[in-house]
């Protein structure tokens, strides 16, 4: 067992909040465009929806957060791809942000890291 | 400059189609009074064009209204097409019907997402603030009414007390007594039963009883009492709706329900909700799909129902209502008869939601041991299968208790034999399974087929639909256990492990 801790750098969180049920959706497009893994959670929001009035009713005040852990080159074609797949461009559906990670760190498969060895 | 651009580098300057805007021009300036503190910020209401009013309602409509057309429509497709392709009739008053259908989807809709604004959130305040606040008699005292509340609201009751128009007086006169004269009454005990049976429910479930013996001596005496009405000429003609008013009282609630929990919110637990207006609109809302959908259940479902079950019998007999009946040969007839209503039990109970939330249960409950098909798979073909019995039951007249007699004791023993978790998914897939669509549908049916056949009374076939899902998940259940213990045992053979 090795005792050395491979870091992965160039790390890039994409955080999404959806109305409950949308998730699947945002992870679909997500994937898609390359990311790897992505973790959905629930929660509840506030804000828009009181603003609206009656309207509010129109949006689901239980959220679907989803994140997903990209790397900083594909953050630009993940991000675009579930900006569109979520609708995030009609109101109320969905919000998204971007955080850059120092670092992260997991299991990476051996013959993951022998090509990437050799290429060094 | 450097010779080498990261590709994702340049990806990111070049930023197709992006824009961006401070967020700090969007964020309100904070006031302070004379002598410094904050002001709290109050937001303003976000005024949307109409154009972003359209955006922003179109899904939530969509959505909700595909929901409903999905488990109304296939049903409705299916009784139709059986109708013509197979009994050749065409559907009578067709504009009618439809129109009724689309009430009913209409109706549903609104009925779901008002239950949700307007009742959920009592629900989620009583049930966090009372067993605080009061001492358990009180809750159980509560939990009682509740269960009277409940059936009062339960549209399914009306589509029995309207069931009860049809019942011939003279053949079973205390069958059309109790639907008629005593229906209060009896939508009365009804309701004090199921009040009584979440009372004990509700000890059961702080006190971690078993279901096994509470099942026991339920059931013992409810057959008991079945075999002696079987003995009394006149009891006989009851027993269908006795059983049957067992599948009708669970299903979705309504007003009168809301006021009394309003009203023990306000004068027991002293609490207050947030988002009046909100609920407001959702009370509103479950008033307008209630009185949608009991509109579209009338010239809709039951009339479709109603129609086919008393063209069905034209199959295999001569019906004066029919040219050129009997269709088919008698058997071939009979056989087609018995499999429509196989497969509209089947088609009724895949589409039915709640059986789809038991299904997500049961299989965490089991640790996946109980697949979420497995039961929806095993639920409808219970469901299939008794709804086949009980249309069999009117069309050989065969006396009720005949086949709830053995069809209890059978589940019974299979109760015996199964574990803890299995038997609760079980008996609770009976109630499941009759929701708002299936109890008018099936009900409708069995009476419109009782008259074309002069049987003295369609009921019995919900009765039959409720045994049937216990019989075929107790016995999954059962042949799912049995395999796990073979392949374990299989497993440590073939491990060279001695199995202890």
């Amino acid at each position: 067992m090795s005792e050395t801790i491979t870091y992965l750098t160039d790390v890039a969180m994409i955080t999404c909040v959806v109305q409950s049920g949308d998730a699947d959706d945002i992870v679909k497009a997500a994937r898609e465009a390359g990311a790897t893994a992505a973790l959905v959670y629930h929660g509840r929001g506030t804000g828009i929806r009181e603003r609206l009035g009656l309207l509010g009713i129109a949006i689901d005040a239980e959220k679907d957060i989803v994140t997903v852990l990209v790397s900083s080159d594909q953050r630009e074609i993940v991000a675009d791809r579930i900006f569109h797949a979520g609708h995030f461009d009609t109101p109320a559906r969905g919000f998204l942000c971007i955080t850059p990670l120092e670092k992260a760190a997991t299991y990476i498969p051996q013959s993951v890291k022998d090509r990437l060895t050799k290429k060094e | 400059m450097a010779e080498h651009f990261r590709f994702g580098d340049y990806q990111h300057e070049l930023g197709y189609g992006h824009d961006e805007v401070s967020f700090n021009a969007l964020t309100p300036k904070l006031q302070r009074d004379l002598e410094g503190r904050l002001i709290p910020y109050q937001p303003t209401p976000i005024k949307l064009m109409s154009k972003e009013v359209f955006k922003l309602l179109q899904p939530y409509v969509s959505v909700r209204f595909m929901e409903q057309v999905k488990s109304v429509i296939p049903l409705a497709l299916y009784l139709a097409l059986f109708q013509i392709l197979i009994l050749r009739q065409l559907v009578e008053d067709s504009w009618v019907i439809t129109g009724g259908l689309f009430a009913v989807i209409v109706g549903l809709m609104f009925f779901m997402e008002g239950l949700k604004l307007g009742l959920m959130p009592f629900g989620t305040v009583i049930g966090k603030r009372l067993p605080q606040k009061s001492p358990l008699p009180m809750v159980l005292f509560i939990t009682l009414l509740l269960g009277i509340g409940v059936t009062f609201a339960e549209p399914a009751i009306g589509a029995l007390k309207a069931a009860g128009q049809k019942v011939a007086v003279e053949r079973a006169p205390y069958l059309f007594a109790l639907l008629n004269d005593w229906s209060e009454l009896l939508v009365l005990v009804i309701g004090f039963s199921v009040g009584f049976a979440a009372v004990i429910g509700t000890l059961r479930f702080l006190y971690g009883w078993s279901l096994k013996p509470l099942i026991y001596i339920s059931l013992g005496s409810v057959l008991g009492l079945t075999l002696y009405g079987a003995f009394d000429p006149e009891l006989t003609k009851i027993l269908g709706l006795a059983w049957d008013a067992g599948a009708v009282t669970t299903g979705p609630v309504t007003v009168p329900l809301v006021l009394f929990l309003f009203v023990l919110l306000r004068l027991v637990l002293k609490e207050t909700l947030k988002n009046m207006g909100e609920i407001v609109y959702g009370i509103g809302l479950t008033i307008i799909g209630m009185c949608l959908f009991n509109a579209g259940l009338t010239y809709g479902l039951s009339k479709l129902g109603g129609n086919v079950g008393s063209l069905v019998p034209a199959a295999f007999m001569e019906l004066s209502t029919v040219p050129l009946s009997p269709l088919y040969i008698y058997v071939v007839g009979l056989v087609l008869s018995l499999v429509f209503a196989f497969g509209l039990g089947y088609g009724a109970t895949v589409a039915e939601p709640a059986l789809n939330a038991l299904g997500t249960t049961a299989q965490s409950l089991t640790n996946g041991v109980f697949k979420k098909k497995t039961l929806i798979a095993a639920v409808s073909l219970g469901v299939a299968i008794g709804i086949a019995i009980g249309l069999a039951k009117l069309i050989f007249n065969l006396p009720l208790v005949w086949l709830i007699m053995p069809g209890y004791v059978l589940a019974l023993v299979l109760t015996y034999f199964s574990s803890e978790t299995f038997v609760n998914v079980a008996w609770d897939s009976a109630g499941v399974t009759t929701g708002p669509i299936t109890v008018p549908l099936v009900l409708a049916m069995g009476l419109g087929f009782g008259n074309a056949t002069n049987a003295v009374e369609g009921f019995g076939i919900l009765s039959m639909a409720s045994i049937g899902p216990i019989l075929t998940v107790l016995a999954t259940g059962l042949l799912s256990d049995y395999n796990a213990r073979n392949e374990a045992l299989a497993v440590t053979k073939a491990s060279g492990i001695p199995h202890v």
